[in-house]
């Protein structure tokens, strides 16, 4: 009748939907020994600015690198203590310290230009540390 | 034109793009709109806009900015790491809610072949278009462009969140501040810093890395004019096809 | 007024037929405002499935959809009454209170909607900014609703010469402000898959399609309602309106197509969009319902019984109603269903929009509105819906 004329009207206004998309993307890893090479997951550095990533993988397994080119006379074999030094800057970069006792234009790019091959940012660590992709997608 | 291929010119000289990139640079339709300023200023926008809205592409010549001071940021793009110091402090500054953001960073990442990507961050923020979408749209012109400094205001007491202005913005510059019942936006600090006499916006005071340049366009002696107007610089705005004439303005040196 | 009541005693409220939807309505108004009261205290950034990129949603794709049936009905009533002789002349009267009530039904659900309804009315005369358009659509169809309440005055009275003139102001109101409503859409460079100058006739043909659609069904419950043999003048009127109905589902379904076709031959920005109708997230409500059952389906069950039943009829013009519904629906969702930074990282090609219940609930009141609306035009006008007078 009528009113299940009406009804229905209304139930079949009532089904508006709309489905959701989202994408990811899988990643592969090869063979990588940690005694070899220095150890696997990246260090991340958040001070003085969020956030600088250092892979051991680029430096000694593809770039050849020598544990004793870095330890211990750049870094100490320990995360984290570099960034507790004063110095641990752009401005000691630019003059040879740290990283930029490489990344100086001939060892290896320098340290004024590529930036964000150093710097992964907020983002990039979000997505290193929380499986991937999207950090933030909200209202 | 997506904010996508505009990414395709973000290096400075025209040599450090590879060649796929400046083949497909080429294939979207993009063309050199001419040199400008005595042959200084390289804009490269979409060929359609060239014979639109400025005819010499998207920065306007010295001397022809409506207002003055006329504030604009330019954002040194290849510089940002995304540490967000900007953010944080746009966030104290102007007391955005967590759901909320006035100025942001987005992050692009090109294919190099294999597992190799190089990043790219972009600040992005309220554009304070000289033609903007959201003032025109606004019912009760709760959001309009400041006489004097030509910043896009907002007035929380007359905003009725219809969202109209959200919608109709480019740059989604623009979000719904529940606390304060009223859309919000950047507005370069002028509530909070500038009207009080402190002359920078607290994201350009933030930025360690001098990402952020921010001043009175009008003014050729600022930092702000120099770059946008100097020599064998590469400017580009976001989607300047929308016609909405923005006050941000990306280069890469 | 209920003079017409084949039961002994007209005013008794037991007998009335209608009475029992009459409350219903009224229920459907109590949750519905319940629901917005609920949204508006948790917050419509909790209560609604809104984001900064989609702002809008299915919330003015309703009120777009009621806004855009009033036009219609408003239309059809002024043609009608304005040029006597047309068959449709007998449902004139009708039209315009439908057309009254679904543009209360529109300002209930945009009202609920809007974060802060009560700055709007001062806002909007205080403050207002001519070169919007939400403004003209809202102060076009508050000045449509005033003058639609005077001539239906007159025509209770008997004035009808002044009704006549005041109709047709009424109309072209309506016009200016549906196509207002379309512009605050299509004239947003920001959202390419609404920028053109052809939405607003699309949004009008849309129009006089639902409004036909409208008043087949309205006229149709009515005389059920009543339980009264339908009168012949009325059923042709009703004819008319269903050859309304045919060529608009005709003309609405080109306007797609071309839609379709120039999205195609556009750029990545209008592909994705025209995509997400075609085979993405909305595709669904576009193929079955926008465009199968509200376009397709009742064109052919018109075309091939030839307007010859008069429950056929309303069986297509409840088709049309959903389909129209689910048609603004679509409109309003692929429009930003696209991110302005779509290519960035974390971005997805296709922003998620899925409305709540408090959304679902506005929608209710609004229908409640309507329903109201209608079963007290029934209950006091009947007498007036019936002449066809002039
Ligand atoms: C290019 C420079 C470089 C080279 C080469 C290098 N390292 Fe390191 N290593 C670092 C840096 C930088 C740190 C972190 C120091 C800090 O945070 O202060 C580090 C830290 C470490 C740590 C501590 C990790 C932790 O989680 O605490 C170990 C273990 C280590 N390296 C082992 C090795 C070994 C083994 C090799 C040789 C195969 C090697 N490293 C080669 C730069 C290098
Ligand atoms: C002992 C020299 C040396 C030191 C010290 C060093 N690097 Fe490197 N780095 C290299 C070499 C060599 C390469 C590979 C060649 C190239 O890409 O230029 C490289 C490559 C990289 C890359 C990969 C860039 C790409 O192509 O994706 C990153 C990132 C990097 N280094 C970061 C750092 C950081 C951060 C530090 C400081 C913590 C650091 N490096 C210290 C020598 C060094
Ligand atoms: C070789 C790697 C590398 C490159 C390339 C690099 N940085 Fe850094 N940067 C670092 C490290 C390591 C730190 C100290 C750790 C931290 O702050 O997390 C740092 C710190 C910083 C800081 C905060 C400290 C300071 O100096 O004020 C800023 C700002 C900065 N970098 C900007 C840049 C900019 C801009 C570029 C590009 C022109 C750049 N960096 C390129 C490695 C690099």
């Amino acid at each position: 009748m009528k009113k299940l004329l009406m009804l229905m009207v209304l139930g079949v206004f009532l089904l508006t939907g709309a489905l959701l998309w989202a994408s990811g993307d899988g990643q592969e890893q090869e063979e990588y020994d940690e005694d070899t090479y220095g150890p696997k997951d990246p260090i991340i550095w958040v001070k003085p600015v969020k956030s600088v990533v250092f892979e051991h993988k680029v430096h000694t397994m593809q770039g050849g690198l020598e544990c004793d080119s870095c330890h211990d006379d750049l870094f100490e074999m320990e995360a984290g203590v570099a960034e507790e030094n004063e110095d641990f800057t752009m401005k000691t970069l630019y003059e040879g310290g740290y990283c930029g006792a490489c990344h100086d234009g001939s060892t290896a790019f320098a340290s004024n230009t590529r930036c964000t091959a150093c710097h992964i940012g907020a983002r990039g660590q979000a997505r290193l540390l929380g499986a991937d992709g999207a950090t933030e997608k909200t209202h | 034109m997506k904010i996508d291929d505009l990414e395709k010119m973000e290096s400075e000289d025209v040599s450090s793009l590879s060649s796929v990139e400046r083949r497909n640079f080429l294939k979207i339709g993009f063309a050199v709109t001419g040199m400008y300023l005595g042959g200084s200023v390289l804009s490269l926008v979409s060929v359609k806009n060239a014979h639109g809205a400025s005819a010499s592409g998207v920065v306007p010549e010295l001397g022809k900015y409506p207002y003055n001071p006329h504030y604009s940021m330019v954002l040194r793009e290849k510089l940002c790491i995304d540490c967000e110091r900007c953010k944080d402090a746009c966030v104290k500054t102007n007391n955005v809610p967590s759901y909320g953001f006035r100025t942001t960073i987005l992050e692009k990442r090109h294919s190099l072949g294999e597992d190799k990507y190089e990043t790219i961050f972009v600040p992005v923020l309220c554009n304070h278009c000289n033609r903007p979408p959201c003032v025109r749209v606004c019912p009760t012109t709760a959001t309009w462009k400041d006489e004097k400094t030509g910043i896009v205001v907002m007035e929380p007491s007359r905003c009725i969140g219809c969202k109209t202005c959200m919608a109709a913005c480019p740059y989604n510059a623009r979000y719904f501040k529940e606390e304060a019942r009223t859309v919000d936006k950047c507005d370069f600090c002028f509530q909070s810093r500038l009207s009080k006499g402190v002359m920078t916006p607290a994201c350009v005071e933030a930025c360690p890395a001098d990402v952020r340049v921010f001043g009175n366009l009008a003014d050729p002696a600022s930092r702000v004019s120099q770059l946008v107007h100097s020599p064998e610089t590469m400017v580009w705005v976001l989607r300047p096809e929308t016609g909405a004439i923005p006050n941000v303005f990306y280069i890469n040196s | 007024m209920k003079g017409n009541n084949t039961t002994t005693m007209p005013t008794s409220s037991v007998t009335v037929p209608g009475n029992k939807l009459m409350w219903l309505s009224l229920f459907l108004i109590f949750i519905g405002v319940a629901g917005a009261v609920y949204a508006q205290v948790i917050g419509h950034h909790h209560a609604f499935a809104n984001t900064r990129e989609m702002p809008w949603g299915m919330l003015i794709g309703v009120y777009a959809y009621f806004a855009i049936v009033s036009t219609g009905l408003c239309l059809l009533a002024a043609f009608s009454h304005a040029f006597g002789g047309n068959q449709m002349a007998p449902l004139a009267n009708r039209m315009v209170w439908l057309s009254i009530i679904t543009l209360l039904g529109a300002f209930t659900v945009i009202g609920l909607e809007i974060e802060n309804v009560w700055r709007m009315p001062l806002g909007v005369i205080l403050h207002p900014n001519v070169t919007s358009n939400i403004w003209w659509m809202g102060t076009l169809y508050g000045i449509a609703v005033g003058v639609m309440f005077l001539e239906l005055l007159l025509i209770l009275t008997k004035r009808y010469s002044i009704a006549i003139i005041l109709g047709v102001v009424a109309a072209i109101t309506e016009a200016l402000a549906n196509s207002n409503l379309g512009s605050v859409f299509a004239s947003l460079q920001a959202k390419p898959f609404w920028y053109g100058s052809q939405l607003p006739i699309f949004f009008l043909s849309c129009a006089v399609l639902s409004g036909a659609a409208a008043i087949v069904m309205f006229t149709h419950f009515s005389h059920l309602l009543q339980r009264r043999q339908m009168a012949t003048d009325t059923f042709q009127g009703l004819q008319t309106a269903g050859k309304v109905m045919v060529l608009m589902t005709f003309l609405v379904t080109l306007a797609t197509v071309w839609k379709f076709i120039n999205a195609y031959a556009s750029n990545d920005e209008m592909i994705m969009a025209a995509d997400s109708l075609f085979k993405g997230p909305l595709a669904i409500n576009f193929w079955v319902f926008e465009i199968g059952l509200g376009l397709v389906l009742p064109g052919l069950l018109l075309a091939i019984t030839r307007l010859k039943s008069i429950s056929v009829m309303t069986a297509a013009a409840i088709m049309v109603l959903v389909g129209q519904f689910f048609s603004r629906f679509n409109l309003v969702v692929s429009g930003q269903i696209i991110p302005s930074d779509y290519g960035f990282v974390g971005v997805p090609q296709y922003l998620p929009y899925t409305p709540t219940v408090s959304e679902y609930l506005i929608v209710v009141a609004g229908l409640g509105v309507v329903g109201f609306g209608f079963l007290i035009g029934e209950r006091f006008f009947d007498e007036t819906f019936r002449t066809s007078a002039h």
